[in-house]
């Protein structure tokens, strides 16, 4: 397979994802892109293999590793001081006055709700992908994936 | 990191991507190392030396850096 095939195959793939997103939002069933997602990355892992014309050198290894681990430095502190508040929704035990106890109905309020919690996960998903590709662009040219050539 | 490679490709008349083909990388990654952006490998400044029939100190030479340190 050519590059520009490869290329021209994971636009569509992106294309349908985005669609079965859709779809899975209009019928309320979010089991359906998380499958559409594993799948899509696998089959663009599959065709990425058969590519012949795209050379992936130790130069392209290195921007790639750093760019990861940087992500990784910055994202973990992130998402942990995002899950230590979710956690806090868990062992949250409000002080209630003595005599509600006797209420069985009594519920602690929400501090996160599963709605905030979806758009703390988009923050998190677009903050990942953000950094990622920062992180790559200063690696790549760092290591001079923009250099002009003088021949 | 200092090297000669584009030295050994004008006395070879061989073009960055020439090397880059012969080697098995990209021009991009010839460039940025001639352009002192990337130190290659030990393996990839074999192979560099190697096509080229010298000694990998002939084509790549460690810039010393002296550190002067001061005694009170």
């Amino acid at each position: 397979m050519k590059k520009n095939s490869f290329y021209l195959l994971t636009g569509c793939i992106a294309l349908t994802l985005l669609g079965v997103f859709w779809y899975s939002v209009e019928i309320h069933n979010p089991l359906l892109i998380e499958i559409a997602f594993i799948a899509g990355v696998v089959l663009i892992g599959l065709a990425r293999r058969n590519v012949t014309d795209l050379i992936e050198d130790e130069r392209c290894a290195k921007i790639t590793e750093k760019a990861a681990l940087r992500t990784f430095q910055v994202f973990w502190v992130v998402l942990c001081a995002f899950s230590i508040g979710a956690v806090m929704q868990i062992l949250y035990v409000p002080a209630f006055p003595r005599e509600h106890f006797a209420n069985v109905t009594a519920r602690p309020p929400e501090i996160i709700g599963p709605r905030l919690m979806g758009y703390f996960q988009l923050f998190l998903l677009c903050l990942m992908i953000f950094l990622y590709v920062g992180f790559r662009i200063y690696y790549a040219r760092k290591y001079g994936d923009w250099e002009i050539d003088e021949e | 990191m200092k090297n000669k490679i584009k030295v050994y490709r004008a006395m070879h008349d061989l073009t960055q991507e020439d090397l880059a083909r012969a080697i098995g990388v990209t021009r991009q990654t010839i460039l940025a190392i001639e352009k002192g952006k990337y130190v290659p490998s030990l393996d990839l400044a074999f192979k560099i030396a190697r096509y080229f029939q010298v000694t990998i100190e002939d084509v790549f030479q460690y810039d010393e850096v002296h550190i002067t340190i001061e005694v009170d």
